[in-house]
């Protein structure tokens, strides 16, 4: 009878643990949760802002011509540099454009090789460059942000460069006016982001001319290459 | 001795029967979420999804987005979670948003996930099919805003639905009952299956880090005829 009474309990507790795990182990939930997370990286980029422009060239022409919005790499022929071309300057600009969602900053580098001998030959310091007017206008730009501009702008203002009273050769004088100054990569332009959020098929962003001039002179004979890299970074 | 040895087991007994009641009572409650399936992302830069692919485990479903600057080139970056709901009387599913605030606007806002609910289908043939009520989505969330996105006076993508649309627990979803029968267990088919989509339109948001957390709950629902 105590056996039998012993064997009901063992019973008993074992069903009890089968209910037990039965009933946790097909528990249902009237919620679910999905959780979400995103992360957005600082992005630059630096376009074409449109079509060369190429003014007082003898001889020359735009090679490779820049398109609003698409990769930038134009080719110029700057013609005749030597005194034949009677022209004041011979003066290339480039449109440049700019989007980032960060602080950015547009960096020049520049390489000037002349195939003459001498000191009269053509050098990074014979080419004017600068920076124009920034502008920052149009649907989803941040119309607010401020920009500092580390050259002298358009480098055929009077201010930025003269004739050298001792050698009587054209130099342009103001800061960072030449190509001298950008032998290694110099920050040209800095400022606040460009871009408010909208998708990158937008298209606007920070226009700005990088503008090139030579002045025709008694330069050596020869023929000259000028290559000038363009980097924009968000430090 | 014995005597002792044989009270504390029917007491012990007696509490695991109690605790079994309990689990039977949530066992055997109404309504129902679960997995509908394997979730998907399409379009991601560096993201990912993860959630179980069955009908028979609960909703926990993690998605990364990835990389959503204009460094992804992707015209869009598009989520799919199947979302199983099962009842045996009228229900409504709703979803309420968590997530931290982002101060500056050019970051990503509630409104920049786009949130759409689709695709109802019954999962299996003990799915109820009723024929004098339908499964109605709740405007506006009818929509795969990966399609139905427009860009907004200000250039920023703009969707039919977004996650701003939600407002404490908000009401997606509501119909007859899902499920045949009177069985208590989960089954992998005895439900009704939705999309859940979510999108996000790589932009130019300012850098950083977004997140959220979606909750659905599925509760008593207005009172529908099967």
């Amino acid at each position: 009878m105590n056996r039998t009474l012993s064997n009901l309990k063992r019973a008993g507790f074992v069903v009890a643990l089968l209910i037990a795990a039965a009933a946790s182990a097909s528990a249902q939930t009237n919620t679910g949760s999905v959780a979400m997370s995103a992360t957005v990286s600082k992005f630059v980029e630096i376009q074409s802002g449109g079509a060369v422009t190429l003014t007082g060239n003898s001889g020359g022409g735009v090679g490779t011509d820049g398109s609003a919005g698409q990769p930038l790499g134009v080719s110029i022929n700057l013609g005749e540099l030597g005194p034949s071309n009677a022209s004041s300057f011979v003066t290339a600009t480039v449109p440049l454009r700019l989007k980032s969602n960060a602080a950015y900053v547009l960096s020049v580098s520049a390489t000037v090789s002349s195939t003459g001998s001498t000191a009269n030959k053509i050098t990074a310091a014979d080419i004017g460059f600068g920076l124009g007017a920034v502008t920052r206008s149009g649907t989803g730009v941040n119309a607010s942000g401020t920009d500092t501009n580390a050259t002298s702008g358009d480098p055929t203002l009077a201010a930025n460069g003269s004739v050298n009273g001792a050698t009587g050769r054209y130099e342009f004088t103001a800061t960072r006016s030449n190509l001298g100054a950008f032998t290694t990569s110099t920050t040209a332009l800095s400022g606040s982001y460009i871009m408010n959020a909208v998708p990158r098929s937008n298209n606007n962003g920070l226009n700005v001319p990088a503008v090139f001039a030579v002045k025709p002179q008694f330069f050596e004979n020869g023929s000259t290459n000028i290559n000038v890299t363009f980097t924009v970074t968000a430090p | 001795m014995t005597n002792s040895r044989s009270i504390f087991l029917v007491i012990f007994s007696c509490l695991l029967v109690l605790a079994a009641a309990r689990g039977t009572n949530a066992q055997s409650q109404t309504f129902d979420i679960s997995s509908g399936g394997q979730p998907t992302i399409t379009g991601a830069l560096g993201g990912s999804v993860s959630g179980s692919a069955s009908a028979l485990n609960d909703l926990v479903v993690t998605i990364n987005f990835g990389e959503v600057s204009p460094a992804n080139g992707n015209g869009v970056v598009k989520v799919v979670v199947p979302v199983a709901v099962r009842s045996r009387q009228p229900y409504m599913v709703t979803v309420s948003v968590t997530g931290s605030a982002n101060v500056n606007p050019s970051a990503i806002q509630l409104t920049d996930i786009g949130f759409g609910v689709s695709n109802m289908r019954p999962l299996g043939g003990k799915a109820q099919i009723c024929s004098n009520s339908s499964h109605l989505i709740y405007t506006p969330f009818g929509n795969d805003p990966s399609t139905s996105f427009t860009l907004n006076a200000s250039g920023r993508v703009a969707y039919t639905s977004d996650l701003a649309d939600i407002s404490g627990a908000t009401t997606i979803l509501s119909g007859p009952k899902l499920t045949q029968g009177t069985s208590t267990s989960r089954r992998d088919d005895d439900a009704w299956v939705f999309d859940a989509v979510l999108v996000i339109v790589p932009q130019y948001f300012a850098p950083g880090n977004a997140s959220a957390t979606l909750t659905f709950n599925i509760s008593s629902g207005p009172n529908v005829q099967c």
